[in-house]
C-alpha cells in the first residue's frame, strides 16, 4: 500500500520546486524519510542495507544512504508496490545472458509531476503549446518503456495535439515527411521528441532524397539516447549541424535529455532555457533541484571535487516506490548543479578478445533496438 | 618522435605523414604515423607482391628460420635494443607496466626460441622442408608440398600488448608478403617487430608492410581487403562482420572473435598443502596483462568436499591476487571500467545481502536443470562473497554457489564457483557459450585430468592447460581452436610412380632428389 502522506508531500515539494534556490536542508530531510520508508517498504533493500552493516538510525545526512546498483533491478525486486497493484511497470535493457531490470511503481503520480515539472522548464520556457511529433511509438505499443510513458504523458498534458511516427516497430518516414513538409508551409512552431538514433536515421534518408524542411521559428527538439551509451553514439556537432541542416532548428532549440528508467527525473541541457532568457548557454545538464548527485572517485569510492570526473550516483525524491538512491556505471563530472555525462571512449577501433566480450554484450542489447528504459 | 609504422625502402618515399599524441597527456609519445590513402594500399600491395617473388619466395624455409632465430633472440636478450624499446615506448601509454610488458614479450617469444619455431612448423605441415620442395609424409606413397598465400592481410587488436608476434612470423614462414594493419590502442610493437625483421634480414623486410588506418574507413579497408588471398583478422563482433563483407571469395580468411578463458579445481588438487602455489600460479593467470587478453580466466570453477573448500579457496586466491598486484603492478583503469568493476562490486554485495533474486538469468531459463521445472525456483544464484582491494579497483573475487558463465569486467576481477562437478560448467556453457570460450586452465593430476581433459574438449573447449601457464600457449596448439599455419595452407601432392608403388623404396622417393622449382607457383 502507498502511503499518501509521503506521496503527496513529495508531489508538492517537487511541483513547488525553485529552480534558482537549492534548499538543501530540505532535501535532506525528504530524502532520509523517503529512504527510512524504502528501508521499510523494499525488503530486498532493507536485507542490502543490513548486509553492508548500515543502521539507518544513525543517519547522518542523506549523502550516506547506501545507493543501490542500478544493476540489482535486473536481478531483485526492488520495489515498494505490492504485487498486482502496480499502475505501471517500466523495464531497463536486458542482454542475451541478463533479463532486464524491473521497476514497478504503485503509483506514477510523482514520476508525472517530476517530468512536467523538468520538460516544461527546459522544452516550453516560453509557456508554448505545441503540437508535438514524435519519433518513436505510441506508450501502448511500447508499455514497458518509461521514456514512451514519458513523451506521451507530455504530449497529452502539453501539446496541442501528437503524432506518432513508430507504428509496429516501423518508422513511417513518408508519414514524417507529410507531417513536416505541412508543419513547414505553416506558421505553427512545432515540437519534436524523440530518440536521436531515430531522428539522424531519418535525415539520413532526407540526405538521400536530397530534402529539407524549414521548420517555423520556434520549433524545438528533445533528444535522447545520443549523449551516452550507445556506440553508434554521434558527435553531439553532427547531430546539432544534422537538426540545422534539415530542419531548420538551431541548436539552441535543440535540447538534449539524459535518463534512466530507475530514475524518476531526468537531465537536460538548458540551452533553450537560456536563449529565452537572453544568456549564454551554460555547459552540462541540470540537476533538478529535487535530486542530488555525488560524483566518485571510480577507485576509491570517495566522493571527487567538482569538475573532476567520477562514478555518478543519483539521489532522486521522485523515487519513492523505488530506492531513491542509484549507483550507476555511467562516468560523468558536476560542477555545482549542473552536470556533464561522459561520452564513451571512442570505439572506432577493434579491441579484440577479451575486452570485446563487454562490447558483444552491448551489441546484442542494441541489436534489441527498442529504446527501453 | 616514434614511428608508428614500417614500410619497406621505397615506399616510405614522398609519403605524407602526420604526428599524433598517444598515451597519457603527462607523458605522450609523439607517434609518427603514415596518412594511408586506397591508391597507397593498392601500389604497396603490388610492391610488396613483387618483392615477395624476388626476395622471399626463393629462400628455404631453413635460412627462413635462422633470421627469424634471431628476431626472437633480439626481443629477449634484455640488452639489445628492440626489447627496450618495446617496453619503454609500450609502457608509455600507461595501460601496461613493465614487468608486464617484460613477461609478454617472454611469455610471447621464449617459446618460439631454441628450434620452437621449427617445432612449430613440423607440427603442422609434417616437415621443415613442406614449403621448399616436395616431402614424404607419414605414407611413403605420396609426397606433399605446402604453399603459402602470395600475400596476407592481418588487422591486429590492441588488447594485450605481444599480440602480432606469431602472426607476423606466420606470415614469413609461409613466405607470403604482408600487410598488417596495427590497433590505434597499440600500434607499437607491430612496426617495431617488422623493423627489426628487416634489420636482421632484408629480404624479409622487403616484404612487410604495417601501418595504422582508421577501422570502419569505407575505402580504405574494402581496398585492403578486396584483393586478399589470406585474411587474419583479431577484433570486435563489428570488426570481423565487415573483413568477412567483403574478402573476396575462395580467400582463406580467420577471424579471432572476443574470447575469455576459464579454470577448473578438481577436488583432490584442493590441499591445504599446494594452496599457497596453487592460488599463486591462478593469481599470475588472472593478472597477467589486466586479464584484457582471451587467455585470461574470468571464473574458477572449484569443487566441493576437497580439503580445501571453494570459500578458503576465495580467500587464498584473493591474498594471491594482492601479492601479484605488488610484483605484477596493474596498468592504468580508465574511470568507465572502473565504475564497471565497482557496480559488479556493489551487485554482488546486494546477492550477498541473501535475498533471494528474482530469477536466473536467461541462459538459464531456456536450460533448466534436470529436475528443476519450475523456472522460478531453478537455484537462486548469486554472490555469497566478495573480497576486493580496499581502497581500489585492484582486484575482486566473488564467490558464488553455483556455476554460471558470464566474464567479467576484466582488471583483475574474477567469480569463483562452488561445483559438484565438471557437469556444473558443462551446463553452464549449454546454449553456445562455448563458443566464447578459448581455454580452460585444469588443476588435476592423474587419470582425473585425462577424464577431465576428455569431458571440457569434449564440449568444444579448444585449449585445455594447466594453471598458471594460461597466459604461454604454445605454438604448437591452437589460437581460437585453429591451427596457426594450416587454415592458409594449399598444398600440392606427387603421388608415387607405379613402379615404386610395387616395390615401395624410401630412398627412391626421396626428398633429396626433388629440389622442385624454387619459386613456388
Amino acid at each position: 500500500m502507498k502511503k499518501p502522506g509521503r506521496y503527496e508531500t513529495l508531489q508538492s515539494l517537487i511541483a513547488g520546486a525553485d529552480w534558482d534556490r537549492a534548499r538543501d536542508e530540505e532535501f535532506d530531510r525528504h530524502a532520509r524519510g523517503a529512504f527510512r520508508d524504502q528501508y521499510v517498504r523494499i525488503p530486498s533493500y532493507r536485507a542490502y542495507v543490513a548486509h553492508i552493516g548500515m543502521d539507518p538510525e544513525r543517519l547522518e545526512g542523506w549523502s550516506q544512504i547506501p545507493p543501490v546498483p542500478a544493476s540489482a533491478f535486473k536481478t531483485h525486486d526492488l520495489s515498494a508496490a505490492t504485487a498486482g497493484s502496480e499502475v505501471a511497470i517500466f523495464e531497463t535493457s536486458g542482454t542475451s545472458i541478463s533479463r532486464p531490470g524491473r521497476i514497478r511503481l504503485g503509483s506514477t503520480a510523482l514520476y508525472e509531476t517530476s517530468l512536467l515539472k523538468n520538460l516544461k522548464r527546459h522544452l516550453l520556457p516560453d509557456h508554448a503549446r505545441l503540437p508535438a511529433i514524435v519519433f518513436g511509438p505510441h506508450r501502448e505499443e511500447a508499455p514497458q518503456s518509461s521514456l514512451w510513458y514519458m513523451v506521451d504523458h507530455m504530449v497529452k498534458k502539453e501539446a496541442k495535439s501528437g503524432a506518432w511516427l513508430v507504428r509496429d516497430g516501423v518508422p513511417r518516414w513518408d508519414l514524417a515527411d507529410e507531417i513536416l513538409s505541412e508543419a513547414a508551409s505553416s506558421n505553427q512552431p512545432v515540437l519534436l521528441l524523440g530518440t536521436t538514433l531515430l531522428y539522424m536515421a531519418y535525415f539520413e534518408r532526407l540526405a538521400s532524397m536530397d530534402r529539407r524542411f524549414a521548420l517555423p521559428p520556434g520549433s524545438r527538439v528533445m533528444d535522447t539516447g545520443g549523449a551516452k551509451g550507445l556506440r553508434t553514439e554521434f558527435d553531439r556537432a553532427e547531430v546539432e549541424a544534422a537538426f540545422a541542416d534539415r530542419l531548420g532548428i538551431p541548436s539552441s532549440h535543440l535540447v538534449n535529455e539524459y535518463g534512466m528508467a530507475e530514475m524518476g527525473s531526468q537531465f537536460y541541457d538548458d540551452n533553450l532555457v537560456a536563449a529565452v532568457e537572453k544568456r549564454p548557454r551554460e555547459a552540462g545538464k541540470r540537476i533538478p533541484p529535487w535530486v542530488r548527485t555525488r560524483v566518485l572517485d571510480p577507485e576509491t569510492l570517495r566522493e571527487v571535487p567538482d569538475g573532476k570526473p567520477g562514478i555518478l550516483v543519483h539521489y532522486d525524491l521522485a523515487n519513492l516506490d523505488t530506492p531513491l538512491a542509484i549507483q550507476t556505471e555511467d562516468v560523468g563530472t558536476r560542477v555545482g548543479n549542473r552536470l556533464t555525462i561522459a561520452g564513451r571512449l571512442p570505439a572506432a577501433e577493434a579491441r579484440g578478445c577479451s575486452l570485446a566480450f563487454e562490447q558483444f554484450v552491448e551489441a546484442e542489447r542494441r541489436a534489441g533496438t527498442k529504446e527501453s528504459r | 618522435m616514434t614511428s608508428a609504422f614500417y614500410l619497406p625502402l621505397g615506399l616510405e618515399e614522398g609519403l605524407e605523414t602526420t604526428v599524433q599524441r598517444f598515451g597519457p597527456a603527462h607523458d605522450a609519445l609523439e607517434l609518427h604515423l603514415p596518412v594511408v590513402t586506397a591508391d597507397d594500399l593498392t601500389r604497396w600491395i603490388e610492391v610488396l607482391r613483387e618483392a615477395r617473388e624476388t626476395n622471399l619466395a626463393p629462400l628455404t624455409t631453413p635460412q627462413i628460420i635462422r633470421s627469424l632465430d634471431k628476431v626472437v633472440g633480439r626481443f629477449l636478450d634484455p640488452g639489445d635494443s628492440p626489447r627496450r624499446e618495446a617496453i619503454d615506448s609500450l609502457s608509455r601509454s600507461g595501460r601496461f607496466t613493465i614487468p608486464m610488458i617484460e613477461r609478454a614479450l617472454d611469455d610471447a617469444f621464449q617459446p618460439l626460441a631454441r628450434g620452437g619455431i621449427t617445432k612449430w612448423l613440423v607440427s603442422e605441415l609434417g616437415s621443415v622442408h613442406a614449403l621448399d620442395r616436395p616431402v614424404a609424409g607419414a605414407s611413403s606413397a605420396i609426397l606433399r608440398r605446402a604453399h603459402g598465400p602470395e600475400w596476407m592481410l592481418q588487422i591486429y587488436a590492441g588488447n594485450v600488448p605481444a599480440l602480432p608476434v606469431w602472426p607476423m612470423l606466420s606470415a614469413v614462414l609461409l613466405k607470403a608478403a604482408l600487410l598488417a594493419k596495427t590497433s590505434a590502442r597499440e600500434p607499437l610493437l607491430a612496426p617495431l617487430l617488422a623493423r627489426t625483421i628487416a634489420e636482421v634480414d632484408d629480404k624479409l623486410g622487403a616484404c612487410l608492410a604495417v601501418v595504422w588506418w582508421k577501422g570502419g574507413s569505407a575505402d580504405l579497408d574494402p581496398t585492403a581487403i578486396r584483393e586478399a588471398p589470406a585474411v587474419m583478422v583479431f577484433g570486435g563482433e563489428e570488426a570481423l562482420a565487415g573483413v568477412s563483407r567483403h574478402a573476396p571469395r575462395g580467400a582463406r580468411v580467420v577471424l579471432h572473435g572476443p574470447k575469455v578463458s576459464l579454470a577448473y579445481v578438481e577436488r583432490r588438487a584442493l590441499r591445504f598443502a599446494g594452496l599457497r602455489a596453487l592460488t599463486a600460479r591462478a593469481a599470475q593467470d588472472v593478472s597477467l596483462y589486466d586479464q584484457q587478453g582471451c587467455l585470461s580466466p574470468h571464473a574458477f570453477y572449484v569443487e566441493r568436499k576437497g580439503e580445501v573448500s571453494p570459500e578458503k579457496f576465495t580467500e587464498v586466491l584473493a591474498s594471491a591476487l594482492e601479492e601479484a598486484s605488488i610484483h605484477l603492478p596493474r596498468g592504468d583503469v580508465p574511470a568507465e571500467e572502473a565504475a564497471r568493476i565497482q557496480l559488479l562490486r556493489a551487485q554482488a554485495r546486494f546477492e550477498a545481502a541473501g535475498l533471494a533474486a528474482y530469477a536466473p538469468t536467461t541462459v538459464e531459463l531456456m536450460d533448466p536443470p534436470p529436475g528443476k521445472a519450475v523456472l522460478g525456483s531453478v537455484g537462486i544464484h548469486g554472490a555469497t562473497k566478495v573480497v576486493e582491494s580496499s581502497g581500489s579497483t585492484s582486484w575482486t573475487v566473488i564467490l558464488e554457489d553455483r556455476a554460471r558463465f558470464e566474464p567479467g569486467p576484466a582488471h583483475r576481477t574474477v567469480r569463483v564457483h562452488a561445483v559438484d562437478g565438471p557437469e556444473d560448467v558443462a551446463r553452464a556453457l549449454r546454449g553456445g557459450s562455448v563458443r566464447y570460450v578459448e581455454a580452460l586452465g585444469l588443476e588435476a593430476s592423474g587419470p582425473e585430468r585425462a577424464r577431465l581433459a576428455a569431458l571440457f574438449t569434449g564440449i568444444g573447449i579448444p585449449r585445455i592447460a594447466p594453471i598458471g601457464s594460461m597466459q604461454r600457449p604454445t605454438p604448437l596448439g591452437t589460437h581460437g581452436g585453429m591451427r596457426r599455419l594450416l587454415p592458409f595452407v594449399t598444398w600440392s601432392t606427387v603421388e608415387a610412380a607405379p613402379a615404386s608403388r610395387v616395390k615401395p623404396s624410401r630412398k627412391s622417393s626421396s626428398t633429396k632428389r626433388a629440389p622442385g622449382r624454387r619459386t613456388s607457383r
